[in-house]
Formats: C-alpha cells, structure tokens, sequence
C-alpha cells in the first residue's frame, strides 16, 4: 500500500493539477459532502444527504466525458449536491426553518466548498453519530463505510462476504432508527463523551482489524477499510475530543499499517514480521505511529490501546531482527493480557514466550486456549503450534498441526504459506 | 479523413448502481478515451427527453421526444475523424460507453 493513499486521505493539503482527478476523489468527497449536508438537513433526513451526493455525481458522470474534467471537481461536484438538496427540500415540502436555514448557509457557499476545519468537524460528528452505542456493531461498520467512507453497498457487501441486499437492509434499519430514536449530530458532553469515544474507537479498531487481516480470499478493498480507518483515527485524534487513549489507536494502526508492504514478497507470498525486509516498512507512518505514541503517554490511564502500541512500538524500534527486545515484549504481553481477555492476544503472547522462555513453554500456554470456543476453528492456532512443533523437533505433530490449519478458512497466500510449512515437516520423516 | 459522429445512448438509471469509486474509474475511462488525437469535438445533451415535432392533419405540432417508452436515451456526442466506417467503428470499440450503453456510428455527409 503506497503512502499516497495514506496522505490522500488525511484530506487536505494536496492540489490537484487542474482538470485531473486525484486517487479516490469521488469516495472521499461523497463521504465529505454527506457529513456535510446530514448536518445541515438533518440526521433525520440523511436520505436526502446521500440521494444529492449520489446525483451530483451521476451528473458529473454525464457531464465530464464531454466538456472536460472542471479546472475544481470538487467545488463542481459541492454545486451539483447543493443544487440536488434544495431540490429534494423543495420536492418534500419541508418550506419550514430547516430549508430556509439551509438555503441561507449555503448561498454564500454557492461557488466553493466549505473550508477543511469546516468538512472535518462535520465528518467528525457524522463518525461519533454512525458509532453510537444504541446502533449495533454491524451497523456502525456499515454505517461509518457508508457515510463517511464513501464506499458502495457492493463494497462493503463483498468484503465482508455478505449478500448485498444484507448489507442494504443494515443501513436501512440504521438509518430508520437514527431518525426514530432521533439521534443527532451533537458531540457528546464531558461525562458522556469517554463513554462514545470508546465507542467509536472500538468501531475503527475493528474496522482497522478487518482490513488488515483478510484472511479469506484477495481483498484489495479490505486494504482500503485500513486506511480509511486510519484517516477516521486521525481525524478523532486532531480533533478537541481526542484523549491519550486515541492517540494510542492511532500509534498502533500507524505502526502496524506500516508493515503492511513488507507483509508479502513480490510473488505475493506470506512474509513472516521476523523476515520482513525492513526497507519495505513505511518510514513515514512509523514516524507517525511514534508522534502518536508520546502523545498517548500522557495520563495515567493505561488501555488496550496503549499496551499493543507499546508492543508494535518495541518492534519498529528494532533495526533488525535480531535485536527485537522480546523481553519487553512479553512483559508489554502480560500487561495486555491483564487488561483484555482475548484469546488472540494470548496466543500472540506465546511467540513472545517462545524466544524467551522456548518453545517447550509456549506450547504449554497455548494448550490452554485449545478449548476456546473463539479459537476453535482459527486456523493461526494450530500453524502457531505447527511452529512450536517444529522448533521441537515433533515433526509428525507438527505435520498433523499444519494439515489441521489447512483445513481451516484462510487466505490464498496464507494457504501457500502452510503448505510449504507442512512439505517442509514431511520431508523430515 | 472524414468525419464520424458518434451518438451515445444509454440508461442513466444503470448508473445508479455504481459506488463513488466506481464512478470515478468510470469517468476516468471516458476522459482517456476522449483525449485521444482523432476525437474532434464532444457536446453532452441536456437530460430531458426532448421534443419532437411533426404534422399531423397538415398541421405541426410538437410533442415530448422519443425516449417516453424506452429507456436508453441519447446523453451526448462526440465528432471524432476515421479513414472509413472500418476504422471509425475500431476506434470506438474501445469506448467505455460500451459497458454502460450503445454507440451509434454515423457518418458525417459530403466529406
């Protein structure tokens, strides 16, 4: 994943050289335009919001072949939106306050769009609003890639491996219910406000999480919900609601996300973190993940968040794998699992058991986990102890462990990996 | 070289399908396209339907356009230069209207 798709999507400060679109500016400014105008109309009238954005970009599609790209698609495409949500004002008679009011902010808009502070306050309040806690998690998913992503139902439908008319019919009942249950745009208060944000964070963490390990299938649209999610992270981050405990989710999507290139080789093959050419590691995001980092110190609470940065943190620190300080990866380990119960993280911790204390012990932690209804069919599990195995010289074990794995749901290139794993294992009895 | 004008009909309501991103690409294929050395000129039409006028009785009269029962509607054109039909139609095989709708190929009288 380039970079550029990393600064893109932090907004602003690109310019596009006149009568040329820059990489994913139909999605970004749909998410835009629809944060922007859900405001003004409404959160009870996001159809509306979502309807015009759609339309001015029908029109663009219909318009652009033929005269040229606008010297600003943007403002071009903010005119067309602004012109299409007064229509559907006009059309569903809502003459009251709320059309007046729009006409009136927006007139003096009529040329270009909104300032960048301006679209971002309003992206972050449509964010906080796609994350509330009354909404379930699968539709907050949907919802936030929807709204604020800029990203299709088929999109979404297909990364997830869920029929489409699924997916529709989540952001239908979201959406009914933010108009029912009336919830707006506001930003939450002082007491309230701790409360949402881990709301939100969790989204954007399972969000970033989703996209990062695609484990079924190519999914080059999974690749982009990390990097969305990274920009929403920011987003939250710079904003005055941000505390330590974002800037930690931030630290942590930047530092992993930058590994991200060296993950597969050329041939598009498994790269394990202790082989990963280190020149591939995204220098720029790591810098930021560290920029994140201290900014996460500040304060005494410490948060799932701020434990697993700390861990990928020690990883980029190292300039070669040799000198990884896994130490102080497993005392970040036992940390961590003090504060979260996952079973992943646990099974994590055990890498980290294995090149301090052997892989003797580490097979014993992980015997633990065996019985975990989360882990039962999670095929990392067993290549994990596939390893161990091997690392012991248990080869017909580790055989047994590997060809369990492979029955398992994986990715091609996971798949590639494992069998090359289990030839290796054969070969020694 | 004569000239070709190229009639583009489509259903605009097919668009409505695509996701922002896949607009984008969209458009992006047309706008390569377009910038190709032969392509002349490109006019987008106005979306209504038109009018259409005709005499009946010894009388003209005009009435709303063709497009009332189809769904595919002529949205724009382009001129664009060919040796010959053969050629003309080979440069526009590669149009990305053809994924969306249909191409019309007619050439230009007199040249």
């Amino acid at each position: 994943m380039a970079l550029s798709k990393f600064e893109n999507s932090s907004g602003s400060k690109q310019t596009a050289t006149a009568g040329a679109l820059l990489e994913h500016t139909f999605r970004r400014e749909a998410g835009r335009m629809v944060s922007y105008f859900a405001r003004r109309v409404g959160p009870a009238h996001l159809q509306i919001a979502e309807d015009a954005v759609q339309d001015a970009m029908l029109r663009a599609l219909q318009t652009w072949p033929y005269s040229g790209t606008p010297t600003n698609p943007s403002a071009w495409l903010f005119r067309a939106a602004r012109n299409a949500v007064i229509d559907a004002l006009r059309a569903a008679r809502l003459h009251g306050e709320k059309a007046a009011a729009f006409v009136r902010e927006t007139s003096t808009l009529a040329g270009e769009p909104p300032f960048e502070d301006g679209f971002e306050d309003d992206e972050l309040r449509m964010i906080v609003l796609c994350c509330h806690p009354a909404l379930t998690r699968e539709a907050s998913v949907a919802l936030s890639l929807k709204l604020v992503g800029g990203f299709g139902v088929r999109e979404i439908a297909r990364a997830f491996l869920v029929d489409e008319a699924a997916i529709a019919q989540r952001l239908v009942r979201a959406k009914r219910q933010i108009r029912e249950q009336g919830l707006t745009l506001d930003l939450p208060r002082e007491q309230e406000l701790s409360g949402r944000l881990s709301a939100v964070l969790e989204v954007l963490y399972f969000l970033f999480n989703e996209g990062y390990s695609a484990h079924s299938g190519v999914n080059l649209i999974r690749a982009e919900f990390c990097s969305e999610a990274l920009r929403l992270a920011r987003l939250v981050a710079a904003s005055p609601v941000a505390t330590p405990q974002v800037h930690a989710l931030v630290a942590l999507m930047a530092f992993q996300a930058a590994r991200l290139p060296a993950r597969v080789d050329d041939n598009g093959d498994l790269v394990l973190f202790e082989f990963q050419d280190r020149t591939r590691w995204d220098e720029r995001l790591i810098a930021l993940g560290f920029w994140h980092f201290d900014k996460s110190i500040a304060g005494s609470e410490v948060t799932e968040y701020h434990a697993q940065a700390a861990i990928a943190a020690t990883y980029a620190r190292a300039s070669d794998p040799q000198s990884i300080d896994w130490h102080a990866i497993l005392l970040l380990y036992d940390q961590l699992l003090s504060i979260s119960t996952s079973p992943v993280v646990a099974l994590n911790r055990a890498v980290a058991v294995a090149k301090v204390h052997g892989p003797a012990e580490a097979l014993r932690t992980i015997e633990l986990l065996d019985d975990h209804p989360k882990l039962k069919d999670y095929h990392l599990l067993l290549a994990v102890r596939g390893h161990l195995l091997r690392e012991l010289g248990r080869w017909t074990e580790a055989a047994d462990s590997y060809r369990n794995a492979l029955q398992r749901v994986c990715s091609e290139p996971e798949r590639r990996f494992l069998q090359v794993k289990l030839e290796q294992c054969e070969s020694q009895y | 070289m004569a000239q070709f004008a190229l009639l583009l009909y489509d259903d605009p309501s097919g668009w409505l399908k695509l996701s922002p991103e896949e607009m984008q690409n969209a458009l992006e294929k047309y706008t390569a396209w377009g910038k190709q050395h032969f392509v002349k000129a490109s006019q987008r039409l106005a979306e209504d339907a038109g009018k259409v006028l005709r005499s009946a009785a010894g009388k003209p009269r005009a009435s709303d356009g063709p497009y009332s029962e189809t769904k595919e509607i002529l949205g724009g054109f382009y001129l664009i230069e060919a040796a010959n039909y053969d050629e003309a139609v080979e440069r526009s095989l590669g149009h990305p209207h053809l994924e969306h709708g249909t191409i019309e190929v007619r050439k230009l009288f007199g040249q």
